[in-house]
């Protein structure tokens, strides 16, 4: 049992930072926009946790709440020009913004060690970190989700004109999706920094953004629990199909494909409707007599 | 020096031209953005290698097969039936249930996943060539340029395949049922026009083009591996966002002006600032006028909130 802890320890990292990032993805999503930006405040936030902690001794709790900041400020700026987009243009604009962050980041390399990347990060976070990161965050989301926001963002998300008609500021709660996913990217991407303790500009590339959106649509993009079951299977499959190591690609792109074709609404979400729809039914039938005619009155 | 910098990305240019119009078509037509392109691009390179040496991929095949013009028809029709495949398998299921765009582009990226897949197992990841002598090197100089034959070649691709999409989207009567689809499926369908038809003709096109450019890389650089079409894909996003999703004379155009910019980029700056440049230029397109410079097969594009 132990040695199996020992073995499986990483992939727990690894799945909680990947957590992390489809909650980062989660948010935008389920306020309707169809922002794919979490990698490249994946990578502010993490050269950011860097350079700070090596470059001016900053110490990391300072230097992620740094990260954070900088995830957020990025989101809320990257938010004004794209309310005026929608759909696929979003996903275009926000797949350049991470293209250029990491082009940018292979290019300043007095600053990020360009392709090589940056080493020797002070290895202070550990999996307890983690995990308590993850569960504070899925807290605060499910909490916000809860909220008027949460409210708000669900309206935008189904019907934008229904929202505007009932007086909510689209706008503005997409600027807020935007900078809340922005803090989470960049606190995360902070975490990733500490915990692998070497970072470059390509591990915050066109995978990474795969990797992220591959999980929510796989988990659900209504409720919490979608991005961190999504991230979990995007995690641990490829490590069950170990002797399918070579399909690796092929099986993350089947299931991608038969997850967006006969579960649309992401696994979670699906079943979670599915027990809604069954209490419903049930609930009518019990109380198919009386109850219904006294309601009425 | 300028003058022959400017020639050389040109000729880039057609690259992007000929691999952005099978990119653009399908958005054109079906609203979609297909990221499996670049690897429908890949395969095409691949059988074309196939077709003109075998002995590349398969070990103990034959050392030549097809001269070179047919195994660029050959790569042509593999490369559309397979764009016909993707749309059975990545988009049909999604039309039926009158999906988002959302699902269709993240289909598609499954979609390419397992072609990449594919064909990282039947390359084994090498990095593979044609046999020397596939084309034959002449180099021209006139007036203190450089141009070989084989840029020459691309030059006349690039003229002469947005001709013929041109002239079969506009002057035929396939074409006319097809810009009705793209202008509305419902209206063309009550017209007695046949959407699936019509979308199996799209996909074998773009298919098509996209066989054709791999094979041109892979001439071009002399160089074939699984991951080849894949930063034509994000490059031809700049392209078809600059010339305006779905437009053909755009898709042309925009092609040459970012070759051009890349290649004198590359040159005068630095290698390292091309790619921030280019998604930069993108970027303040979507921003500026995200229909682009050119209209599309239908007039509106829904970009902006109404």
């Amino acid at each position: 049992m132990n040695a199996w802890i020992v073995t499986y320890l990483p992939l727990l990292g690894a799945a909680l930072l990947n957590c992390g990032f489809a909650i980062s993805q989660y948010i935008v999503m389920r306020a309707g926009v169809f922002s794919v930006a979490t990698a490249g405040y994946a990578s502010l936030g993490a050269y950011t946790a860097a350079t700070l902690t090596m470059r001016y001794g900053v110490p990391p709790p300072l230097a992620l709440l740094a990260s954070a900041l900088v995830g957020a400020l990025t989101g809320g700026i990257l938010s004004i020009p794209l309310a005026r987009l929608r759909g696929v243009f979003q996903a275009i604009a926000t797949l350049a913004f991470v293209q250029i962050v990491m082009s940018l980041a292979l290019f300043s390399d007095r600053l990020t060690g360009g392709a090589m990347g940056m080493n020797g990060i002070p290895q202070v976070v550990q999996w307890p970190h983690l995990l308590i990161y993850v569960v504070a965050l899925v807290y605060l989301i499910s909490a916000l989700g809860g909220s008027s926001i949460g409210r708000v963002f669900d309206t935008a998300r189904q019907d934008e004109t229904v929202a505007v008609s009932l007086g909510m500021s689209v706008t503005r709660y997409h600027a807020l999706a935007f900078a809340l996913s922005g803090a989470v990217g960049g606190l995360t991407g902070g975490f990733y920094a500490f915990y692998l303790h070497s970072i470059t500009p390509d591990q915050f590339g066109f995978a990474l953004l795969v990797t992220t959106l591959a999980a929510v649509v796989l988990g659900g993009r209504v409720s919490v629990a979608g991005p961190i079951v999504g991230a979990a299977i995007m995690t641990f499959l490829p490590e069950l199909a170990r002797p399918l190591a070579e399909q690796r690609y092929l099986l993350n792109g089947a299931l991608l494909m038969i997850a967006i074709i006969y579960l649309p609404e992401g696994i979670v979400d699906t079943v979670k409707y599915k027990l809604e729809q069954r209490k419903l039914t049930r609930a009518s039938l019990n109380g198919a007599g009386g109850r219904h005619a006294t309601s009425e009155r | 020096m300028l003058l022959q910098q400017l020639l050389n990305g040109l000729v880039t240019g057609c690259i992007y031209a000929v691999f952005a119009l099978g990119f653009t078509l399908i958005f054109g037509v079906h609203r979609v953005l297909n990221l499996a392109h670049g690897t429908v691009c890949t395969w095409g390179a691949l059988f074309g290698l196939l077709l003109v040496s075998p002995n590349a991929i398969i070990d103990g095949a034959p050392l030549t097969l097809l001269p070179l013009p047919l195994a660029i028809v050959g790569a042509a029709l593999g490369a559309g039936l397979l764009g016909i495949v993707l749309d059975f398998i990545a988009f049909r299921p999604l039309r039926r249930r009158r999906a988002s765009e959302f699902s269709a582009l993240v289909s598609s990226i499954g979609a390419s996943f397992i072609l990449l897949s594919l064909a990282q197992q039947f390359t084994r990841t090498a990095i593979l060539r044609f046999p020397f002598g596939t084309f034959p090197i002449h180099v021209y100089r006139f007036a203190g340029l450089r141009l070989s034959l084989l840029q020459l070649l691309m030059i006349g691709l690039a003229i002469v395949l947005p001709i013929l999409v041109g002239f079969y989207l506009y002057r035929t009567n396939f074409g006319r049922q097809v810009r009705a689809v793209a202008i509305n499926e419902n209206t063309a369908r009550l017209l007695g026009v046949n959407p699936a038809a019509v979308y199996l003709q799209i996909f074998f096109i773009s298919g098509a083009l996209a066989g054709v450019v791999g094979v041109m890389i892979g001439l071009a650089f002399n160089s074939i591996n699984f991951m080849m079409g894949e930063s034509y894909l994000l490059r031809s996003f700049v392209v078809v966002v600059l010339g305006g999703l779905g437009s053909i004379s755009g898709a042309v155009v925009a092609g040459l002006v970012l070759g051009v910019i890349q290649n004198l980029t590359d040159v005068y700056l630095s290698t390292g600032l091309s790619d921030a440049i280019i998604f930069s230029i993108l970027f303040v397109i979507l921003l500026v006028r995200p229909t682009g410079f050119f209209r599309g097969l239908q007039q509106d594009v829904r970009v902006v909130r109404a």
